[in-house]
């Protein structure tokens, strides 16, 4: 009990441990704030990224695709983990526009709406089709026509807010798609002739998925034109990938786990058949798939951690500075607790617990400053934009709405456990030092 | 001074001060150089890709070479180049199939140094009449590797003389209707891998073919009569004023379009005539206002070392409370005694700052060294040039930075050791050297 009411004294009465105090609280507030936003940022883009795959993806890299995926579909559909599958072409292409005089590279997605939707977000991405995406790729100027869902960014701007100027309904207006046929041996399929495929698409749609990279660059077509435009629906039918939901009770690991372990009985099953095809093809979770996108973010995250663990070590020093002056002014009270029993061990927990409390409370005040602060951070943004124009990241070029201020708890026990353990690290030298203190030579009358 | 020598050799504590002011020093040193060197690299690599300035009309021009004659004629540009670029489709064998952005050069074969090209040669390329010819970017023709980010030079150095099969378009100059699918037709054309690029810049190395003008017009427009270009780029001559060459240029411009182009006023005008840097100042602004942001968020941080100072000066000011009594006592004034604190606040703060330049010094010029130790050691590689741009990380000390961090540290080891200055001249004699 005396440790506790003495810690208590010495954080009271002793005014130069309010500065330890005060350390601690802004080294945490800076933590939280930066980290809660960056663990945001991350957080987002990785759920972003979920819900653009889906659970699991079976595919390959070549853009000779994979066939026999119809007898797989059958297989996983079977599979009580399965909630749903989609087939997935991808490929490069060269889109012409209205407006322009020249092509632009972008990645095309041959999808079905229906069936894409219910493994990822597609439908949620769409703006004039939301409420029915079977319709997605039927313009609303002229349902007859092959429509396509274009990336947002290739088609809308954004403001300084970050919002796009949405049109009531699609403009009318013609893409002409090409891209390069491929056998599935990977030659061009119309060698000789013109070599590409070309066919015309109308605009039907934007989808905002809130990745940048995705929303730049992918153009979304009918799932067996873009099969004929990649030369991939010839007898023996090929696709890019299949996307999959697991049921909701499903591990992600287990659930790819067991659709791995499908794949491989399929290519035994398949034997030699186009076995060079099937053997390029991989089973991913959404995060391996995106891993190169997630990792970088990540790195990101981890260096800014390791830059703020640098810093901290002054918050330890300053801990370890104050302790050594209340030490050296409270040997006396140290040699009287010896003078009574109290061991070293006790001395040392003494110290640790007034440290302890030093690094709760200052994690404490840190982290509801952090918390009010975030609360407000994107009114103190918008404020900032509107008198001094800045904005923490111009929105015309980020694909970033609000700042993130949702404080993680993980994140925050994470910061608080470290305050506490840079308290206790800085203060245990000093305590070290107590511990050692003589009774004869703090008593002594000349100390007295 | 000899109270500040003896100080710092009695008080060992007096060093944890110095620590903690070098390394904040030290890390803000880092931060900033690292920001700085990238925004530099970012905009010099536009100057070697693009020249100084750039001028690009609202549509494709021929009669270039004449333009280029005057310009070259005028007293602030050396040298100017004509380029024409399109979009494409690269198909590079089996399967294999790139979105790639293809740039028609004038002086493709003397364009990248010996060291850019991955062959190692100098020379002009050889060519036939059988097919174009053309350098690609080595991001083009394969990747690096996924836990080092170096590519294999060997592997690459084979895809060189192979054949690929390039695939493009272009609505004809002439005919712009309004239906944009009737005249604009799709172009394919073989073409040989003369050499390979690696430029050190991911976004030219990743996406970009680069073909002589001449062929790329055959390719965009066969039945053309003349040349068209896209885009003159422009480099000045030595010493140049900006500003007094943009005006200079678009005189030339204005006098050519109008002469030879018989182009219509409002077209000439919007010809835009912009420097390189001009064209990536948004990025830059906005690399910097993220530089200013992180650099403010250390330096809150850093204000513990502050704290520390004042903690440190504090408990020196408490148990010399005896030599303060006694300097008073021998006449020493109010201000010669806060001196004696601020004056070993400021070595505090010089020392700090030194090492933690040196610190700064030593880690940012290392830093590649130091990015490739953490890959080994941790098998976390930080830097990658799909990520960062670029495939090195520029170690550039930027020293007017250094130098505005080193004189705040100083000014905040002043700040720390104020208040103890303050209650040090506060001290009265008669109750610290009283008998008892």
């Amino acid at each position: 009990m005396y440790k506790i009411i003495l810690s208590v004294r010495y954080l009271l009465k002793r005014r130069i441990s309010y500065l330890a105090f005060l350390a601690v609280a802004l080294c945490v507030f800076i933590v939280v704030v930066v980290m809660t936003v960056i663990t945001g940022l991350v957080r987002d883009f990785k759920v972003k990224n979920h819900k653009w795959v889906g659970d699991c993806v079976v595919g390959t890299e070549s853009l000779v695709g994979f066939p026999y995926y119809e007898d797989f579909i059958t297989k996983l559909e079977e599979s009580d983990i399965i909630d749903s599958v989609s087939a997935v072409v991808k490929s490069y292409a060269l889109v012409k526009n209205r407006g322009l005089q020249e092509s632009l590279g972008v990645e095309i997605m041959g999808i079905d709406p229906v069936k894409h939707s219910k493994v990822t977000g597609f439908g949620k991405t769409l703006y004039h089709r939301r409420g029915d995406v079977s319709e997605a790729f039927k313009p609303a100027y002229d349902p007859n026509l092959v429509g396509c869902v274009v990336g947002i960014d290739k088609w809308l701007m954004r403001d300084t807010n970050g919002r796009y100027s949405y049109e009531v309904s699609p403009s009318e207006a013609a893409l002409l798609v090409s891209c390069f046929p491929l056998t599935s041996k990977g030659a061009l399929a119309k060698a000789g002739t013109g070599l590409v495929n070309t066919k015309t698409f109308y605009y039907s749609d934007t989808s905002h998925s809130g990745l940048a990279a995705v929303d730049s660059s992918f153009i979304y077509l009918p799932f067996e034109e873009a099969q004929l435009l990649c030369g991939m629906a010839g007898p023996v039918k090929r696709i890019s990938a299949i996307h999959i939901k697991f049921k909701p009770d499903v591990k992600l690991e287990k659930g790819c786990g067991k659709v791995s372990t499908l794949w491989k009985r399929f290519i035994e099953e398949k034997g030699e058949e186009q076995a060079e095809l099937l053997d390029t093809v991989t089973v991913q979770s959404w995060k391996e798939y995106r891993r190169a996108f997630i990792a970088a973010m990540e790195k990101e995250q981890t260096l800014l951690t390791i830059m703020f663990a640098f810093v901290g070590v002054t918050t330890v020093f300053i801990v370890f500075v104050v302790f050594y002056m209340i030490v050296s002014h409270k040997s006396k009270d140290v040699g009287i607790l010896k003078s009574i029993g109290v061991s070293r061990l006790d001395i040392i927990e003494l110290f640790s617990c007034f440290a302890f409390l030093i690094g709760l409370l200052g994690s404490a005040a840190g982290v509801l400053a952090g918390r009010l602060f975030l609360l407000k951070i994107n009114k103190i943004e918008d404020l900032l934009f509107e008198h001094f124009e800045f904005q923490l990241w111009d929105r015309t070029m980020y694909a970033i709405s609000d700042i993130p201020n949702a404080v993680d708890s993980k994140v925050l026990v994470v910061i608080i456990v470290t305050a506490i353990a840079a308290c206790l690290a800085g203060a245990f030298l000093p305590s070290w030092q107590a511990a050692k203190l003589e009774v004869v030579e703090t008593l002594q009358v000349s100390q007295l | 001074m000899f109270l500040w020598v003896r100080y710092l050799r009695k008080k060992k504590i007096v060093f944890l001060s110095i620590a903690a002011v070098a390394l904040s020093a030290a890390l803000l040193i880092v931060v900033s150089s690292l920001f700085s060197g990238f925004i530099n690299v970012f905009e010099q690599s536009a100057v070697e890709a693009m020249g100084d300035i750039v001028l690009e009309p609202p549509g494709k021009f021929s009669k270039y070479e004449e333009l280029i004659r005057r310009l070259e004629q005028s007293s602030v540009v050396e040298q100017a180049t004509a380029t024409l670029s399109a979009q494409g489709l690269l198909h590079l064998g089996k399967g294999n199939v790139r979105g790639v952005e293809i740039w028609g050069v004038s002086n493709l074969d003397t364009r990248f140094s010996r060291l850019e090209r991955v062959s190692g040669d100098e020379h002009p390329v050889s060519r036939n009449e059988q097919s174009a010819c053309g350098f690609v970017g080595i991001g083009v023709v394969a990747e690096p590797d996924e836990e080092t980010d170096e590519y294999d030079f060997e592997t690459v150095k084979k895809m060189i003389g192979q054949q690929a099969v390039l695939t493009t378009g272009a609505a004809p100059e002439d005919k712009q209707e309004k239906d944009p699918t009737s005249d604009f037709k799709r172009r394919t054309v073989r073409v040989a891998i003369a050499d390979v690029v690696f430029t050190g810049v991911y976004h030219l190395d990743k996406k970009i073919v680069y073909l002589s003008i001449e062929e790329l017009q055959k390719v965009l427009y066969p039945g053309g009569n003349e040349g068209v270009a896209g885009q003159i780029q422009i480099k000045l001559r030595a010493g140049t004023e900006t500003d007094a060459a943009l005006a200079q240029i678009r005189g030339v411009w204005e006098t050519f379009a109008a002469e030879h182009l018989r182009w219509e006023p409002y077209l000439i005008r919007t010809t835009a005539i912009v420097t390189t840097k001009q064209m990536q100042s948004r990025y830059v602004a906005e690399f910097r206002k993220q530089m200013g942001v992180l650099l403010l968020i250390f330096g809150v941080v850093s204000l513990s070392a502050v704290l520390l100072i004042f903690c440190i000066f504090y408990m020196i000011v408490e148990t010399r409370q005896k030599d303060i009594a006694i300097i008073k006592s021998c006449g020493a004034t109010n201000g010669s005694v806060a001196l004696i604190f601020i004056g070993f606040g400021v070595c505090v703060g010089l020392v700090g700052s030194a090492a933690g330049m040196i610190l700064g010094d030593i880690v940012t010029r290392n830093i590649n060294t130091i990015e490739g130790w953490i890959r080994i050691i941790f098998g976390l590689k930080l830097w990658k040039s799909s990520v960062y741009m670029f495939s090195k990380i520029p170690n550039e000390v930027n020293w007017d930075g250094a130098l505005i961090i080193a004189l705040s540290a100083i000014i905040a080891a002043v700040v720390g050791a104020l208040i103890p200055a303050i209650i040090a001249v506060r001290t009265r004699p008669v109750n610290v050297l009283r008998y008892e």
